[in-house]
């Protein structure tokens, strides 16, 4: 049973949409995510580097030949916290009595 | 403590969290056109080896065996490339489902080329193919669509 507990690092648009690819993943490249998520490079930098901060996110760096591959996927804690956020959400929208269908 | 957040908001973020995990497994779901490729490359073998010419089946052969690495490299490639699903997604039911496809194929082949054989056609084994590969095309699609159905229930971490 995970218990329930909002996040609001999680919760901003932006670091919810990372943080949601980066949950079904073992680890995902720097540039599907920005293409994934619609975010600029910087953008995507800076919020990257405030779940890394917050030990939610790590980053990897690596060469691919000459080129280099940064890829990023969630630690144990951001997962954690990304699965008691979900059940946070599922709460408030089962408390509402809606039915609660995390797709669309 | 938890702010008090609208239950549209959250409903929303929860499609939100829902349409980004469909994004990832549909890197890892087979494309219909792979079902295609395997069956196509089934069939051909199968073709060059009823031919009963040492060339005609050492060709066949090596073109199956390349286009069918070269197909799964090309679906693997195409997930590694941009983000690796979690472990576990696939669970144990879509390993038996898989298996259970392959067995089905097997079962539907074999004693289709056996039967035609023991009734005197000729090419048994390509008709016995063949029938697999039908199978293959029309059964494929359905197996990935329910193997995509079971990794989003569990990336969701909701039976469904």
């Amino acid at each position: 049973m995970i218990r329930a507990r909002f996040d609001d690092l999680i919760h901003a648009p932006t670091r919810l949409s990372i943080v949601a690819l980066l949950a079904a993943t073992q680890w995902a490249e720097f540039r599907f995510i920005r293409d994934s998520t619609g975010l600029t490079d910087s953008a995507l930098s800076k919020q990257l580097s405030t779940l890394e901060e917050a030990g939610y996110v790590e980053i990897r760096k690596a060469f691919v030949g000459k080129r280099p591959r940064t890829s990023a996927r969630l630690t144990a804690t951001g997962r954690g916290a990304f699965e008691r956020h979900v059940a946070a959400l599922q709460e408030i929208v089962a408390r509402a009595g809606a039915s609660v269908l995390p797709r669309g | 403590m938890q702010r008090d957040v609208p239950p549209d908001e959250a409903a929303r973020a929860l499609t939100e969290i829902g349409r980004r995990q469909e994004q990832v497994i549909a890197l890892s779901v087979v494309p219909v056109w792979y079902w295609w490729a395997v069956a196509v490359l089934m069939v051909g073998l199968a073709a060059a080896v009823d031919a009963h010419r040492p060339v005609l089946t050492g060709v066949g052969t090596v073109v199956f065996v390349l286009g069918v690495l070269g197909a799964t490299g090309a679906v693997v490639l195409r997930g590694l490339r941009h983000a690796q699903p979690r472990d576990g997604l696939l669970g144990a039911t879509g390993v038996l489902s898989i298996l259970g496809f392959v067995a089905a194929v097997l079962a539907v082949s074999l004693p289709t080329a056996f039967g035609l054989r023991a009734a005197g056609i000729g090419h048994s084994a390509v008709w016995g193919v063949l029938v697999g590969a039908a199978l293959m095309v029309t059964a494929g699609p359905l197996l990935s669509a329910r193997l995509r159905r079971g990794m989003l229930a569990r990336a969701a971490g909701t039976p469904r």
